[in-house]
């Protein structure tokens, strides 16, 4: 393939699409989608399963990781800037779900969750995505599934002891730069990668030519990953993740952010063979630490000044490996074990005053340990079983006296919380023929409340503009869902269709409370964080790839997603039906590409959570994309224009009612050695 | 412990903690952990006793804790029977007047002091402040009376405040702030005292109001959730919790009742910590 790339890039994309287009054989590949960016380093393209039509997606290579995110069918992403985008998995919130870097815990340092664990990842440092939504408990005990963005790896490389990239860009909505380097040093035992990327934009223009103010941002992101052969079998692997930012803003909340960093390092064994009873060994050890100060210096006609300084350290491991118990049957075993320590507090300034001081996540920390395991039997050539079973203790606790001091005036209890989490899922998959697949999955899964949930202190929620406060009494919540996926090809169509329905227990959500009052000035009053009887998320999602010839390649996929609490209102945060499309065309070395994004309106809204209805849009970009060569080496262009018609819009998911960036033009060159 | 004034206190103060355990419960036990400030010391005339007077801090306009200490003039030896009695009057040239104060309640001392109080209503500033501490010491049986001047500082904002009652517009009352003297973020004890206005000389607790205790914090306009309005435990003491979700500048409004009739609203006592 190597060759393939150093002679005629464009071709070897195909190449690579088709591979990618033939269904994988492995079974833990079956029950786990996984969207490969194997191939970052060439072309930041993303490719899958069932959906290598992310490949068109990302073709971009000043795609950002949100970007990517964006276009994964079960993601959505809530933009509160347009640095930090929190991606969900379809309308579970975080705390539903897990977001992990290659299988590490990492919780965000800030109150307002402007720190995603996604930030920390760079298109160039992501090699695959891999998204469990049925039986998503794998990783840990959620009820809406686990996003796991697998780090690129060094790579031995037995015809060059050195190579790399270096690429740069310039996108005009916000004059932003987009600067990456990467070099990579492959021995005989050892391989190193190093990578480096810088980000710096300033305010964009919004659809219509407003611009918006306090959405600049920096951001350096660098790191070293080294893989080590220890001998025929077993490889270690030491990463090193930094990540800084400055001058972050966030339009749609009242503060930005001044500097947040982050410090991740892992070490790693893991057994490559494909050998024996036991495979795929890999034990964990992995520690991240993360820092965040808010600020709200540069914004004008505030009431007050503050500092809103926040920190998570986490420690954690894990132990994983298959069991193969005979040609048909298998049990993957995990298990895994993080601390995670927090800190938030909130320091007010008024003239001639004292400052004010509290803590908005009171000091506390979670333990966690767990223990799963999925057991999978290919009953007949067409049909496989597979149950997934996992536990988890969770212990939270308030570590400082002055924590608990402050929280116990909400007059709950702050002891230790000690909880056991069980999940279970069994799920059936039928392959009548090449063109109809069908999978099921039923499940029952647990997830623990957040730390913001149990000990949060007056956090403001600027989405609905309350204070919210924790409950130490809070139950887990627990939630049943079905899940069927049906997919195939026929000549050159292929296709997916994914329907999901869960109800979730003890549905945790805000409610009012009108006697307390307010800490944020301005805030319309304080909600509590309590479990409703239950709510509903029901959501489909799906894809059609039409593949006419190797130059041609029509890409489309749709979904939709439903919310209702247990008074037949809407839940918030449910975006309307959307529908991407994508056609490319390549001629000689060159592709072009033409996007088209639809969204419906969304009038169903939350009245509760003072949601805004989001009008309907329609949205178009263009993509150019060359490879040509310098110097023997390969150069690589990427232009286009997003937003082609400069519409004025905003997704559902938008907060603060803030419109996208407008009329986009953007260039970037790769060049390779 | 560095920073206690003079060794016998010391020595009182470490054997306070020797013998906590063996303490009585309800009385009021000077805190080991705090700082002792000594106010005036003297003799009272043909007693031959020695009269130290400490309290936390130095005397303000509000309600203060002071613990009279009682030596013995030939030994030295603390001296823990005895009968206390305080006389605070204020001289203000063209007038004068006591100020409400709550003798010790036992004439033996606890870990060799006499916890007892004064509510200082004006500062020195408006005239000079004496306190007359009669002593009749059990161990020798002599009795007499020693007279401090007493220095009393405005505190930055009023820890005690009077009103007359909306009911009948004559009868004075004096409210104090006892607790908390040392506020957390968190709950907080919340101790007021309330006296009746009698005459000039006369004071005496009251326990007929009812208090309505609302905390704000002025500049950013909020309150705290779950406090708990102080109801009358005993000569004149009232006892409920304030709740401080930050430091800062937090202001107790007051509203007072008797029976269903309100009869002050327009008093609060500042704390700021
Ligand atoms: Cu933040
Ligand atoms: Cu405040």
């Amino acid at each position: 393939m190597k060759q393939l790339i150093l002679t005629a890039a464009l071709v070897h994309l195909l190449v690579l699409a088709q591979a990618q287009a033939k269904p994988t054989k492995s079974q833990a590949a079956d029950s786990i989608p996984e969207v490969q960016l194997a191939e970052v380093k060439v072309y930041g393209l993303t490719k899958n399963t069932h959906q290598q039509l992310l490949h068109y997606y990302t073709a971009n290579q000043a795609a950002t990781t949100e970007d990517i995110l964006a276009r994964l069918p079960e993601l959505n992403m809530i933009r509160r800037s347009s640095y930090g985008m929190e991606p969900i998995i379809r309308t579970y919130s975080s705390g539903q779900s897990g977001l992990l870097i290659d299988g590490m815990r990492i919780h965000g340092a800030c109150t307002d969750k402007m720190d995603p664990a996604s930030i920390y990842v760079e298109p160039q440092n992501l090699q695959s995505v891999q998204i469990q939504t049925g039986n998503g408990f794998q990783s840990g005990s959620v009820i809406g599934g686990t996003v796991n963005m697998k780090l690129a790896e060094a790579q031995f490389d037995e015809s060059r002891m050195w190579s790399g990239s270096v690429s740069s860009g310039f996108q005009s909505a916000a004059n932003a730069w987009y600067e990456t380097g990467k070099l990579n040093y492959s021995g005989n035992r050892l391989a190193v990668m190093t990578n480096i990327s810088w980000r710096k934009a300033g305010n964009y223009r919004s659809g219509g030519g407003a611009v918006i103010p306090y959405s600049q941002y920096e951001k350096l992101n660098y790191g070293i990953t080294a893989l080590y052969k220890l001998n025929e079998k077993w490889t270690t692997k030491a990463d090193l993740l930094l990540d800084d930012g400055w001058n972050i803003g966030y339009p749609a909340l009242p503060m930005d952010v001044g500097y947040a960093g982050a410090r991740i390092a892992a070490l790693s064994w893991r057994n490559n063979s494909r050998m024996g009873n036991w495979q795929q060994t890999e034990f964990k050890l992995y520690a991240n630490s993360i820092r965040h100060f808010m600020d709200d210096s540069h914004r004008i006609n505030i009431p007050m000044h503050m500092d809103m300084p926040g920190e998570s350290r986490t420690y954690g491991g894990y132990a994983s490996s298959k069991l193969m118990l005979n040609r048909s049957t298998q049990l993957d075993v995990k298990a895994d074990w993080a601390s995670t320590f927090l800190k938030a507090s909130m320091t007010m300034y008024q003239q001639g005053q004292l400052p004010m001081y509290m803590l908005t996540w009171p000091d506390n920390n979670t333990l966690q340990s767990g223990l799963g395991a999925i057991f999978s039997k290919r009953i007949d050539s067409a049909s496989l079983v597979n149950i997934s079973a996992r536990a988890d203790v969770f212990s939270k606790s308030l570590t400082t006296q002055m924590g608990k001091d402050q929280l116990s005036v909400l007059n709950n209890p702050v002891s230790n919380i000690i909880k056991v989490l069980k999940n279970i899922a069994v799920e059936y998959s039928y392959r009548f023929n090449e063109q109809l697949k069908l999978k099921t999955v039923l499940s029952y899964s647990e997830r623990m409340p957040t730390s913001s949930e149990l000990y949060g202190f007056y956090l403001f929620n600027a989405f609905d503009g309350y204070d919210y406060i924790g409950n130490t009494l809070l139950k887990p919540e627990n939630a049943w869902k079905a899940e069927a996926n049906i997919s195939g090809r026929s000549g050159v169509f292929q296709y997916g269709l994914t329907g999901y329905l869960s109800r979730i227990n003890q549905y945790i959500m805000g409610i009012y409370q009108p006697g307390l009052s307010t800490m944020t000035i301005g805030a319309n009053g304080v909600k509590q964080h309590v479990n409703l009887p239950y709510a509903l998320i029901a959501g489909a999602e799906a894809s059609l790839i039409v593949q006419p010839d190797h130059s041609l390649w029509f890409i489309n996929t749709t979904r939709y997603s439903y919310g209702e609490d247990h008074l037949k209102q809407a839940l918030p945060m449910i975006p309307p039906v959307r529908n991407i499309s994508s056609l490319r065309k390549m001629i000689g070395s060159c592709a072009m590409q033409a996007e088209l994004e639809l969204a419906t309106a969304q009038n169903r809204v939350s009245s509760k959570a003072m949601e805004r209805k989001t009008s309907a849009y329609a949205i178009a970009h263009l993509r150019l994309m060359f490879t040509g060569s310098l110097a023997g080496n390969p150069l690589r262009i990427d232009g286009g224009v997003e937003n082609l018609f400069d519409q004025a819009y905003r997704e559902h998911l938008d907060w603060g009612g803030i419109r996208r960036p407008g009329r986009n033009v953007y260039l970037q060159f790769t060049y390779q050695f | 412990m560095k920073k206690f004034i003079q060794s016998p206190l010391y020595i009182v103060a470490f054997l306070s903690v020797l013998f906590f355990s063996s303490c009585s419960k309800d009385a009021v036990e000077p805190d080991a952990s705090l700082d002792y400030i000594q106010l005036a010391s003297g003799f009272a005339t043909g007693t031959s006793t020695h009269v130290e007077l400490y309290a936390t801090d130095s005397a303000f306009t509000g309600y203060n804790k002071l613990y009279v200490l009682l030596k013995d003039s030939a030994t030295g030896k603390p001296v823990d029977k005895a009968v206390v009695t305080l006389n605070p009057m204020m001289d203000m040239t063209t007038m004068s007047h006591a100020a409400p104060k709550e003798n010790p309640v036992s004439t033996t001392a606890v870990n060799h002091f006499f916890p007892c109080s004064v509510s200082f209503i004006m500062p020195s500033t408006a005239g000079k402040w004496t306190l007359g501490i009669q002593i009749q010491n059990l161990e020798n049986g002599k009795s007499g009376t020693v007279n401090f001047t007493i220095n009393v500082k405005a505190p930055a904002s009023d820890k005690i405040f009077s009103f007359k009652s909306l009911s009948d517009n004559t009868t004075t009352y004096f409210v104090g702030l006892v607790e908390p003297s040392k506020p957390i973020v968190g709950i907080n004890d919340l101790e007021l005292v309330i006296y009746k206005k009698q005459s000039m000389m006369m004071f005496p607790a009251d326990s007929s109001l009812s208090v309505i205790m609302t905390p704000e914090m002025p500049t950013m306009n909020h309150g705290s959730p779950n406090n708990v309005d102080p109801v009358h435990t005993i000569n004149g003491h009232y006892k409920g919790k304030v709740n401080f979700t930050m430091t800062g500048f937090w202001r107790l409004n007051l509203k007072l009742k008797s029976g269903s009739t309100v009869v002050d609203s327009t008093h609060y006592i500042d704390i700021t910590f």
